[in-house]
């Protein structure tokens, strides 16, 4: 864990009790600039990535390549002036934006980002307790959008909660065929049983039901049905402006590293690799497998709802159970 | 073509003649309009226009007529009063929906037997009928906001 | 599903309806069950415009009637006013123009399967789709000076002539379009597994609904209705040129898209034509800025990038027209579009509003 390392290292210069309140506080704002510097880097690798698909130029204006640019939004989108509409619901309207982004700040800091050690919070069960935060997200888009008092957003909340209900199912066997095969839940102990084979050769099948799954539950194009700008205006997220809005983006953007490196994790090897260092290998594989989420993105158009939800019930739920039998029987012989 | 319109012009030669300009037929008795209509039916598919000239005190409506194959149109034209009404004839060519609401839009001419007539392209409220030759910028159209309209 | 469903307004400001069309419908669970098509936000009062103006000064207010077919409209504005006057205009203005509504009927397609692609939920085919645009765009621009609203047309001619090395301009831009179509758009769009998902089989117009509600152009041949004015009733240099008449079968949304990735295609045969055999001559005749009409009716329609446009023109000999009237084909697809919703999904609602290519600009007036 990052904590005992800070600890470890302050605990040398500082009297006891010192060190322990100073380390905390010192990972806490190790874990907050992660997790602000998160969205901010990978929207801008967003933008420009999409740029250069549409034979654009995309960001150019604000520093080199205009890397600076999502900074100027970030400080733009907390200039903003507070709307809120006078039909919704306060309360849940104000507090769904706090609470999505923080579930989705859990998930990474659940999750290793290089090494076994570098962990914000080590837990023995961490896929299943990834699985439990990822199950939460319908609930709190049912309520915004059911606050929000707007049609729009109540069609959007419920196609959301119909698609990510569907497609969590397909994911939670998906990593029971991962824990099954590997023995194990704690994604560290996973990554380190493939460091000879990765688990995506012997179970291609549920990296590619896992890969669709993951787009579904994280809301992301071309799955991003509930929020779709050409049809819905902007879904479940309609009433929502300013920061308030901006937190939805970051836990968009967080969500999106989170299932990338969980993807790396499970199916990929983590860190392991030849020659280079674990950590560059970790990072690598993590930049290729969000440049193909973000390319997915860029490239296809959305399917309507009910054929989203009938290709969940239909060919990945049944798919990956018969994947999780098999992997069961090859475990018993 | 010709035939066609000699054909058409036997329904009832009292009223129907070709006009002096050659390029339509004239209606002089509006109430034959569905009739004749029913006629044209059979050779054409479409109601393509139906231009209103306004000539006051009378309103000309030229039914514009085409179908789907060659290049054939046909012009009915029937003179009406202002404050008259006409025959709809939405029944016998459904593409007339929209295009008489609009000449009841712009000049308020009342249809008889439209399932729906109502203004189109100006708002409910709208003071008169612009396209009126008569139609003057009064002070109820310069303060017109839209805003009085109850939804 | 028993129970009061829910009214849902869709526009005026949504971006997918593409201006300021207004839907109101009444769904039940994710199903339309019926639809009611509210125009009118955009209307200017153009006819009545017309009776102000003179008739050369009215080529500005053309232009914005189909903003993404300007040219198409303008010349038709100047058909009509020739014909009106008796004006025979040269051969090489004929050819320019036939040319440049070919450009503009490709320019206004582009639009169309962009946007389309965007209802999707494709936003990069939009970018595509308005890069290859720009090219013709940039041509327009070449020529004429404008590049949305050329204002290129008057009274018996054209203002410009064209420039030099315009010729070879045109033909690498319609190789690199021609590319295009057949090969990104082919794996992005109409060959592309999901796309094919969502546009096939919906928003059915069946041959009885385009006859009822006077729909014409190609979501009337996606209809398998084989009619264009341009082979029908040959204007300006069509009657030169050879070229197929585009139809499908299918009359659902894929087939309106097919036909205008298909037609786009063949504009270009037509320009490749032209541009081979462009006669000599002088594009402008000397016909006054201001000039009197003699009096009569004058009806000139033409088929448009969207169906067929025509100009009833009256005049009474004076300075301005007396009464003229605009017929837009949008507005007769908008009159068939309350009846291809009906019982469709909600997010087919969508696209089958964005395939039938409505362009408000035309359709208010």
């Amino acid at each position: 864990m990052i904590f005992d390392e800070v600890y470890s290292v302050l605990t040398a210069y500082l009297p006891p009790k010192v060190d322990l309140v100073l380390s905390v506080l010192v990972t806490f704002v190790l874990a907050l600039i992660v997790m602000i510097a998160t969205p901010i880097i990978l929207g801008w690798v967003d933008r420009k990535f999409s740029a250069r698909i549409q034979s654009r130029y995309g960001p150019i204006y604000v520093g080199k390549f205009g890397i600076l640019q999502n900074f100027a939004d970030v400080v733009k989108l907390m200039g903003k002036n507070f709307v809120t509409n006078r039909y919704v619901d306060k309360f849940s309207y104000n507090i769904i934006p706090i609470l999505s982004s923080i579930l989705s700040f859990l998930i990474i800091s659940l999750l290793p980002l290089g090494s076994s050690g570098l962990v914000f919070v080590s837990l023995p069960y961490n896929l299943l307790f990834i699985y439990i935060l990822l199950a939460f997200s319908p609930l709190l888009i049912i309520i915004a959008s059911w606050g929000e008092n707007n049609k729009f957003a109540v069609l959007g909340g419920f196609r959301s909660a119909a698609q990510i209900t569907t497609y969590e199912l397909a994911l939670i066997v998906t990593f029971i065929s991962v824990g099954m095969l590997n023995g194990s839940y704690d994604i560290i102990s996973i990554i380190n049983s493939q460091s000879f084979i990765w688990n995506i050769l012997y179970l291609p099948l549920t990296a590619i039901i896992f890969f669709i799954g993951s787009l579904a539950v994280i809301e992301r194009a071309p799955f991003d049905l509930p929020e779709s700008s050409q049809e819905l205006q902007a879904g479940w997220r309609i009433e929502y402006s300013g920061l308030k809005y901006g937190l939805f983006l970051i836990g968009d953007y967080v969500k999106l590293l989170a299932v990338s490196i969980i993807f790396v994790s499970l199916f990929l090897g983590g860190w392991s690799g030849a020659f280079l260092p674990g950590i560059i290998w970790f990072w690598i594989k993590t930049i290729i497998v969000l440049m193909l989420l973000m390319s997915l993105r860029w490239t296809l158009g959305r399917p309507r709802i009910d054929q989203l939800l009938s290709i969940g019930w239909r060919w990945l739920l049944p798919l990956s159970v018969i994947n999780l039998i098999i992997v069961e029987i090859v475990m018993l012989i | 073509m010709s035939e066609f319109i000699d054909s058409l012009i036997k329904i009832s030669p009292k009223s129907l003649k070709i006009s002096d300009d050659k390029v339509a037929v004239e209606l002089a008795d509006k109430k034959k309009l569905l009739k004749v209509c029913e006629k044209i039916k059979r050779k054409f598919d479409i109601l393509f226009m139906l231009v209103v000239v306004d000539r006051p005190p009378n309103f000309e409506l030229n039914y514009i007529f085409s179908k789907y194959e060659g290049k054939d149109t046909f012009i009915l034209r029937t003179i009406i009063k202002h404050e008259d009404t006409i025959d709809s004839i939405t029944k016998i060519f459904p593409s007339a929906d929209w295009e008489e609401r609009e000449a009841y839009d712009l000049f308020g001419i009342k249809f008889e037997g439209h399932h729906n007539l109502k203004r189109i392209l100006l708002p409910e409220d709208w003071p008169g009928h612009p396209l009126r030759k008569d139609f003057v910028i009064t002070d109820e159209v310069k303060n017109w906001t839209g805003l009085d309209l109850k939804f | 599903m028993e129970g009061k469903g829910i009214e849902l307004n869709i526009g005026p400001v949504h971006p997918a309806t593409h201006g300021v069309l207004k839907l109101v419908a009444d769904i039940e669970a994710d199903t339309v069950k019926n639809a009611e098509v509210e125009i009118g936000f955009l209307h200017r009062g153009k006819e009545k415009t017309a009776e102000l103006r003179y008739f050369n000064s009215y080529f500005p207010i053309v232009d914005k009637l189909d903003y993404v077919g300007a040219l198409n409209w303008e010349i038709l504005w100047a058909s009509t006013v020739e014909k009106a006057m008796n004006i025979e205009t040269n051969e090489r203005v004929k050819y320019i123009r036939t040319i440049m509504a070919e450009m503009q009927r490709i320019m206004s397609h582009l639009v169309y399967i962009g946007a389309f692609g965007q209802d999707l939920g494709n936003l990069t085919f939009f970018v595509w789709a308005l890069r290859e645009r720009e090219l013709l765009m940039d041509i327009v621009e070449e020529i004429s000076g404008g590049r949305l609203a050329p204002m290129y047309n008057r009274v018996g001619g054209v203002f410009y002539d064209f420039t030099d090395g315009i010729v070879e301009k045109i033909d690498s831009a319609l190789l690199r379009i021609e590319e295009k179509v057949k090969k990104e758009y082919k794996a992005m769009t109409y060959e592309n597994s999901l796309f094919m998902m969502r546009s096939k089989g919906i928003g059915i117009m069946s041959q009885k609904i385009i006859k009822d509600n006077g729909v014409t152009g190609p979501n009337m041949r996606a209809g398998g209705i084989k009619r264009d004015l341009r082979k029908d009733e040959p204007y300006l240099a069509y009657d030169k040129v050879d070229f197929d008449i585009i139809t499908e079968e299918e009359s659902d949304v894929y087939a309106r898209f097919m036909v205008r990735i298909r037609e786009i295609l063949e504009s270009i045969k037509i320009i490749r034509q032209l541009l081979k055999s462009i006669p000599e001559g002088d594009v402008k005749i000397s016909t006054p800025w201001i000039m009197k009409v003699p009096p009569g009716y004058t009806f000139v329609r033409h088929e448009m990038s969207k169906g067929e446009g025509a100009m009833f023109l009256v005049t009474d000999g004076g300075l301005k027209p007396y009464r003229l009237k605009i017929r837009s084909p949008s507005f007769y697809s908008l009159q068939a579009l309350p009846l291809i919703l009906e019982g469709c999904k909600v997010a087919d609602a969508f696209a089958i509003t964005a395939s039938i290519d409505p362009v408000m600009g035309e359709v208010d007036r």
